[in-house]
């Protein structure tokens, strides 16, 4: 009896498991239209994830939506904004239910994580798509960023390199008339800064990367190209110019540059974060990308740009194998997944790198954009210098923690910090980074 | 415990199996048209009851609780980035490598270390709040309410509080400095050797108004006339306290003993939100499941952090079982209904 009971109930029970199983799976069916299909008058939907979600950058991506569907008729493109910090793992979701429920159109960030994507089969090969407009407008240098094993997988939209953003106020109270370009002047810089009471360096190191980053940009100058692309498949700090990096950051820190507790300073919130001390005058100085500008504005009293605000590219330093004008930068991207109806979808890409979009672009987010006519358009004098250094330097590295993916980035990062904490030794940054592939 | 669970539900199926006339029958009496026999026990309506009543409850726990147990311990198994299916199988190296490494056990000593002072700190400072507490005097209730407040205040309003208070530019240091304490000013949350204290400060500060609820609760059973005896035959306050009140109010002790050890093990929510993703460890605040989100999803690794998550599962389950088993025991002795060991 008793076990009739329970088998009558568990008959129940995995029937109604079954039920809101088909619950859940029902209801998908819009999205991709299922791979390739050349007909331009069958109506396509399309839906774009984006990280802006708020002011001028979302209403770029709605108006360029609209101006899209009205040159192609058939095709539909629905916007949905995620918030930055959500957006990868919803992504990554997303991604691996596959078609219906992954988004056609969505921000690529490139690195390791893009040749996970693609390793799993879940991107589309752009490669042949690319028109002869945008391969003749856009550089290959930020072609570079968006490629695995020289395949094309996502479009690049702008270029962020990385470099001093400075208070020209201060510096001048300081004392210094022309920013520093190698290591002695910019420990000169320091003491100066010191001697008239101002913070020289405001650091985030709560967030690790941009601690992170000095580190980065001393192994751009120590590593040669090379050694950086190699690393990138051993992933393995082998070449002793990784050491060598470390050390240059270990004499520079012992001078005292950061801001008092940087362990516990955030990179962008609120007054206290390392763009807000630059923001309000508290730190003269910090190392950042191209999105510094648009975040120190935000963090400025009165919440507009800080008029004194300036850039000027990373020092050098004497004896490294790595070219002194080569930079180091992100660029952003956006990729087709693998289930997004494939004219439509790299048309729209395409689209995106065109002059006039590419201004909206750049007026939208105060980013460099990545169209060369349209970067003739930038008006703004720090966002000039920035595309200056870029198209000057040599070659452009991607910040190392997205070159070497999430897991070896993870490791590198919090290794860095350590260091700078005075909790680890340069070896253990080598060290680290080596045992990190262990766990990934 | 496990014994009289399964005594528990065999008795509640022969209670279903021969239903009392007062409270099934009613349904059985009144078989439908298909003519079931009246000895089938329970009708199809009250079956459907049952399965209607608690089938959303099972499915939502397999769901998410069941489901995701076992899911953890199959992606443990693998060297897993969360893209694409698990198929590289690397049996157990990833538990090999969580054993051996140093940030893990940095990690796992973090938590012993703050389990322990848990204990130390909260208990004995509880228990005298408590005492206090339940005497009569003036603005009982109030402090009631000030000590109670920070248990009810959600984690992340509390650490971000803390974060900025504590901050080396923070308000704290800021007091210091304006008293003429200046030389008391110290980085709180970044200096490995501040942090712990730090970290323990606020837990306590947090956590406490809940112990001395429990205590209070506790204090409350225990029968006034037990202390008016011992004050009948001379003994003095702390007398009484140390030789009724504390040996009364052992298994609410214990208990709460046993909730502070697991709440200190799974430690989560505070540590993330004032020291981040990053800076936990370097800090020297780290706990395991900080340890576990870091190198887990932090770094992209599913199939390290589902083996980290499984190892985490069995120190608490071993730490929860033996606590059960050597100190607990005394208390649910005798106290739960088992009807076969007599």
């Amino acid at each position: 009896m008793t076990r009739k009971f329970r088998a009558a109930a568990l008959v129940a029970l995995g029937a109604s498991a079954a039920l809101a199983m088909t619950a859940c799976s029902g209801g998908s069916d819009n999205g991709g239209n299922g791979g390739s299909t050349n007909d331009t008058t069958k109506p396509v939907t399309m839906t774009l994830w984006t990280n802006a979600t708020t002011g001028p950058g979302a209403k770029f991506f709605e108006d360029t939506a609209a101006a899209f569907t009205q040159a192609h008729p058939n095709v539909t493109i629905k916007i949905q904004t995620v918030q930055n910090e959500d957006l990868d793992g919803k992504l990554q979701t997303a991604l691996q239910a596959g078609q219906g429920t992954a988004p056609d159109i969505f921000l690529q960030r490139g690195g390791g994580k893009m040749a996970a994507m693609v390793d799993a089969g879940q991107l589309m090969d752009i490669s042949d798509s690319v028109s002869a407009d945008t391969k003749a407008s856009v550089g290959a240098g930020a072609f570079a960023a968006e490629q695995v094993e020289g395949k094309t997988y996502a479009m690049p939209v702008d270029v962020l390199p990385g470099g001093f953003w400075y208070s020209d106020t201060l510096f001048k109270k300081a004392g210094i008339t022309t920013p520093p370009t190698t290591i002695d002047e910019l420990n000169q810089a320091v003491t100066k800064l010191k001697a008239a009471n101002i913070t020289p360096i405001a650091l985030g190191a709560k967030d690790a990367w941009p601690a992170a980053h000095w580190y980065y940009w001393f192994a751009l100058r120590e590593c040669s190209q090379d050694t950086l692309n190699s690393t990138a498949k051993t992933l393995k700090f082998d070449d002793e110019c990784w050491t060598k990096a470390g050390n240059d950051l270990k004499t520079f820190a012992d001078t005292k540059p950061f801001n008092n507790g940087f362990l516990n300073t955030s990179a962008q919130q609120g007054a206290g974060s390392s763009a807000g001390q630059v923001a309000n005058h508290k730190a003269a100085t910090e190392l950042m990308g191209a999105w510094d500008p648009g975040q120190i504005a935000a963090l400025t009293p009165d919440q507009k740009p800080l008029p004194d605000l300036k850039f000027t590219p990373f020092i050098q330093v004497p004896g490294g194998k790595g070219d002194p004008k080569a930079i180091m930068g992100g660029v952003d991207g956006y990729s087709c997944s693998a289930w997004a109806p494939k004219p439509a979808c790299t048309d729209f890409l395409n689209y995106l790198t065109t002059k006039d979009v590419q201004v909206a672009y750049y007026k939208a987010f105060q980013a460099p954009p990545v169209n060369k006519d349209a970067q003739a358009a930038v008006t703004d004098p720090i966002i000039k210098a920035t595309i200056d250094a870029f198209n000057q330097a040599p070659y452009v590295s991607q910040w190392l923690d997205t070159l070497y993916g999430q897991n070896v980035g993870n490791a590198l990062n919090t290794a860095v910090v350590n260091l700078l904490a005075g909790k680890g030794s340069v070896d253990d940054i080598v060290k680290s980074v080596n045992n990190a592939a262990d766990k990934g | 415990m496990s014994d009289s669970q399964t005594e528990n539900s065999l008795a509640q199926e022969s209670s279903l199996e021969n239903p009392s006339p007062a409270g099934g029958g009613a349904i059985v009496a009144t078989p439908p048209a298909g003519g079931r026999p009246r000895r089938r026990g329970v009708s199809w309506r009250e079956r459907l009851e049952i399965t209607v009543l608690s089938g959303p409850a099972i499915i939502v726990f397999i769901g998410f609780v069941i489901l995701p147990v076992i899911l953890a311990a199959y992606y443990g198994f693998f060297r897993w980035k969360g893209y694409g299916r698990p198929t590289d199988f690397v049996g157990l190296h990833n538990y090999v490598v969580i054993l051996q490494d140093p940030e893990f056990r940095a990690a796992l000593e973090h938590n012993l270390y703050i389990l322990v002072l848990s204990l130390i700190i909260q208990g004995p400072i509880a228990i005298l709040l408590a005492l206090l507490l339940n005497r009569k005097m003036r603005g009982r209730s109030i402090i009631r309410v000030l000590i109670f407040v920070p248990w009810v205040v959600s984690e992340v309003i509390a650490g971000t509080g803390f974060s900025l208070m504590l901050s080396t530019q923070g308000a704290i240091n800021d007091l210091l400095r304006n008293v003429g304490l200046g030389h008391f000013t110290a980085d709180w949350l970044s200096d490995p050797n501040i942090a712990l204290w730090a970290l323990m400060g606020i837990l306590t500060w947090k956590y406490i108004g809940f112990a001395v609820i429990l205590f209070m609760a506790g204090m409350q059973n225990i029968p006034e006339e037990l202390s008016e005896a011992a004050a009948i035959d001379g003994a003095g306050y702390w007398q009484i306290q140390r030789r009724i009140t504390l040996p009364l109010l052992g298994p609410t002790i214990r208990i709460w003993a046993f909730l502070s050890i697991i709440g200190a093990l799974q430690l989560f929510d505070l540590v993330y939100i004032i020291w981040g993703q990053y800076v936990a460890g370097t800090a020297g605040v780290s706990t395991m499941v900080t340890y576990m989100v870091q190198y887990g999803r932090n770094a992209g690794n599913y199939g390290y952090g589902s083996a980290v998550a499984v190892v985490v599962f069995f120190i608490s389950l071993i730490v929860a079982l033996g606590y059960q088993r050597f100190v607990l025991r005394r208390d649910t002795e005798g106290a739960l209904t088992d009807g076969g060991k007599k």
